[in-house]
């Protein structure tokens, strides 16, 4: 396949809008090829969208769906010769998030928080979602074993724990929710700062992300911890944020990226000391990040409307449910998490609503580096992935932004600084930001570009970025950006102009770290599992474990054995 | 004005989806262009002139100006006039499941019966049914937060149980009895009940219901003074206390009241 004369932006190789022609063959991009020819003379040229933090399968998703039974009956679409029935707008079936991801120009999405426990739900899940690549993190923030080689400050056992519990879940990464807190709240309690120990751990949430980030980099993972602050949610929390991110500073990355990757940022960037002072503070954690090159960021933009808020932070969601009246589902996972669902809707006449809003536009906007921010809506917490194109509108185009300040709540520019920016992002940053930065943050080599040899996964747009003004065309860029001309996945035109051509099973990826691990490290490790396995948890260690049969299109990640001296130094 | 007749070419058993019968979707179309309209019945798409023989005018014009007749059994005909905006259906016979479902203006007449979910979620507009309507008549759809939110339904003989769940605005006037549980989750509609019924209000939060004839109330309603409406005396109830609630109550003294 030859696409030919596409503006083509491929931020990672430094291509910004040349016209040039794409060759492909076995599902790469190569120098030369024969074959079918799609014209994209002068049309805007992407590398498929990259999403890094989307909750797209498992437990919590379907807990979603059984909750909000009126939300099934939105975006029905029904079966065709090629495509399965649609259903959902924030908790769409599986086979939805495939099409709509696909239509969209995205070609790879990680679910972002799954529990070991319930990872084979997850996979069964990923499994039926089409076209797109996958993965999954897996939630490490509130586990015992985890708890206790932090406490004994055994990072070499904590790494050979990581290591079994990636390949157990068949997880890609290390998450965190809110350490400490979830274990807390199985008392019905929280950790309230970094420094607040966890009840009958003796750990504190500091010295969790810190020895998980340092256990992270033992292991060399392609991912770094990504994480989700304590005090989420809460107003004042943005302190909490800032302490966070100093804790991590001083340790090394194993590989060229980030040391840890902060989820949804916007839920983490307020001011104020209850919800009626509420303010942004968004200016202050983009300062952090524009003179730290230790973190990065996905947005958690929230999309007005109609939302479900899911996480393993149960008590936030317990907050949220008493804040907001609204049903709640709790959710205990033995040694592991606790979780929760709350569907809700953001108003725009609601103040802190529309706060949050200007949040994450001001994060986009004010952090310099557009490869330290990922576009997000933490999906489907912040709104439905499908308003990417709305957020990439708002970036791109001031005159949006004013347009939509004027329909919020009139107090919001005194709250937040989005009024003064004048900030308008182009198409490559914009191309950064949804997909060279995501791939990179995540450490997948083959996405988010379109070199020689990288995954043939890339969108064409119906829109003329030589001829096209985002800043005053913020309406055309909207339409253009939901709805792909072409979306390509691995060679294969897989969406042409909203229409699914094809639904090939996409692969799921995932991290092998065990060869990483010293033979002793893992050997008291399995000591303590065992232990674990026999006293307190609901199954048998023989049944804990995804078997392959759940993963039918695996990519595995091994990542290189890693130094056998460091991991002693680090114990010691 | 447009008038169109909608007959049932022969009686069926298998469910048609008729969504399609509202003056908004076919107000603009001629005759022949309504026959060719697509339906689902059950897993089979048909046209509308194999179900049904259509008469009337052929010109285009406006669903205000609309008047659908539909005369026969249409009691296994769902969703008749469906998010309708303006205009008027009239159903000679039973209507089946759905009808006037997410109603915004506009008038919907059943002379004959409706089935289970009439009215469901509607915003505006009248319904009126000459017979008895099923179960759910003005309530809302699982999961949602409102059913009705506004317009008038009057059904002159009996309703089933939930009548009216989850109710956000509008009002609903039944002529005989009514099943269990009326106006629950009530946040705002009035309802007014010439017969009897069981349990009326649980989780309601605000708004009325009105009972004329006799009714076994729950344990969570306040029961406050006497008050007359016209002529007659009701003992007035508040609650539901269970949800905090303030919505009201009114039963008529003259009515045989369960303890």
């Amino acid at each position: 396949m030859i696409v030919k004369g596409g503006v083509v932006y491929d931020p990672a190789n430094g291509i910004s809008g040349e016209e040039m022609d794409i060759c492909v063959e076995g599902g790469k991009v190569v120098e030369d090829a024969k074959g079918e020819e799609i014209d994209a003379r002068g049309l805007l040229v992407m590398p498929g969208g990259v999403d890094a933090h989307s909750h797209i399968a498992g437990p919590k998703v379907n807990t979603g769906r059984i909750m909000c039974p009126n939300d099934g009956r939105m975006g029905i679409e029904p079966r065709t010769d090629i495509c399965r029935p649609s259903t959902g707008y924030t908790v769409p079936n599986c086979y939805a998030m495939g099409y709509r991801y696909a239509r969209m120009g995205y070609t790879t999405a990680f679910e972002a928080a799954t529990p070991i426990l319930e990872a084979r739900h997850t996979h069964e899940e990923l499994e039926e979602i089409p076209i797109l690549d996958k993965g999954a993190l897996t939630l490490f923030g509130n586990n015992w074993e985890v708890m206790e080689c932090v406490r004994d400050k055994d990072i070499g056992k904590l790494a050979a724990y990581v290591a079994w519990a990636l390949c157990s879940s068949r997880g890609y990464g290390v998450k965190i929710v809110n350490p400490g807190g979830g274990e807390a709240w199985g008392f019905g309690a929280n950790v309230k700062g970094v420094k607040d120990p966890v009840p009958n751990f003796d750990v504190t949430p500091a010295e969790i992300i810190r020895g998980l980030a340092q256990a992270n980099e033992l292991l060399r993972l392609p991912h770094s911890i990504h994480l989700h602050f304590n005090n989420l949610g809460k107003p004042g929390n943005y302190t909490t944020a800032l302490e966070t991110l100093e804790l991590l500073k001083d340790i090394k990355p194993s590989r060229e990226r980030q040391v840890v990757h902060v989820a949804h940022m916007q839920f983490s960037a307020y001011g104020g000391t209850s919800w009626r002072d509420f303010e942004s503070k968004a200016p202050a954690i983009a300062d952090y990040f524009n003179q730290n090159s230790h973190a990065t960021m996905d947005l958690g933009q929230i999309i007005f409307g109609n939302a479900t808020t899911m996480t393993a932070d149960g008590p936030l969601e317990y907050a949220n449910a008493r804040l907001l009246h609204a049903k709640w589902s709790n959710h205990d996972i033995e040694l592991e998490e606790a979780s929760g669902v709350v569907p809700l809707i953001y108003g725009r006449k609601m103040l802190v609503n529309a706060v949050q809003w200007a949040i994450g536009l001001e994060l986009a906007l004010l952090t310099k580096d557009p490869w330290k921010v990922l576009l997000t809506t933490d999906h489907p917490n912040g709104g439905p992935f499908v308003n990417y194109a709305e957020v990439i509108a708002l970036l791109m185009s001031k005159a949006k932004r004013a347009e939509e300040i004027a329909t919020l709540h009139e107090q919001t520019s005194k709250r937040t600084t989005l009024m003064g920016i004048d900030r308008e992002l182009g198409w490559s940053e914009i191309a950064v930001m949804t997909r060279a930065a995501p791939a990179k943050v995540l450490g997948l080599k083959d996405k988010g570009h379109l070199g020689l040899g990288a995954d043939a996964d890339f969108s064409i747009y119906d829109l003329k970025p030589e001829q096209t003004d985002p800043a005053k065309d913020h309406q055309l860029v909207k339409k253009a950006l939901s709805q792909s001309k072409y979306t390509i996945k691995s060679g294969m035109v897989v969406s042409k102009s909203g229409r699914v051509l094809t639904t090939p099973s996409g692969r799921t990826y995932w991290v092998d770290a065990s060869l990483s691990v010293p033979k002793a490290d893992k050997e008291r490790m399995m000591v303590d599992l065992k232990e674990k396995f026999d006293r307190y948890y609901s199954v048998q260690m023989s049944n804990y474990t995804v078997q392959d049969a759940y993963l039918p299109h695996p990519m595995v990640i091994r990542p290189r054995l890693f130094d056998t001296k460091a991991a002693t130094k680090e114990v010691a | 004005m447009k008038s169109l007749t909608l007959r049932l070419r022969k009686a069926f058993d298998i469910p048609v989806e008729a969504e399609i019968l509202s003056p908004d979707k076919l107000a603009g179309l001629s005759l022949s262009q309504i026959g060719l309209q697509e339906v689902w019945q059950g897993n089979k798409k048909m046209k509308l002139s194999d179900l049904f023989q259509v008469d009337g005018d052929d010109m285009p014009a406006k669903p205000e100006e609309t008047i659908i007749r539909l005369e026969g059994d249409f009691s296994r005909v769902k969703r008749i006039a469906e998010n309708m905006s303006a205009g008027t259906v009239d159903v000679h016979g039973d209507a089946g499941m759905r009808a006037g479902s997410g109603m915004k203006g506009g008038l919907l007449r059943v002379q004959g019966n409706a089935d289970d979910w009439l009215g469901r979620e509607m915003r505006g507009g009248k319904i009126e049914i000459s017979g008895n309507a099923g179960n759910y008549a003005g309530a809302g759809f699982r999961g949602e937060k409102c059913g009705m939110r506004g317009g008038e339904m009057e059904i002159a003989g009996k309703a089933g149980a939930y009548l009216g769940e989850h109710m956000c605005g509008g009002s609903i006037k039944v002529g005989g009895d009514v099943g269990d549980f009326p106006g629950s989750a009530n946040q705002g509609g009035t309802i007014i009940i010439r017969g009897g019924t069981y349990l009326p209000g649980a989780e309601m939060t605000k708004g009325s219901i009105t009972i004329n004839g006799s009714a076994k109330m729950l344990p969570s309603y306040q029961k406050m003074e006497m008050v007359k409406i016209g002529d007659a005396d009701y003992q007035k109830y508040f609650g539901d206390l269970v949800e905090n609630g303030k919505g009201e109550i009114y039963v008529a003294v003259s009515a045989q009241q369960s303890p």
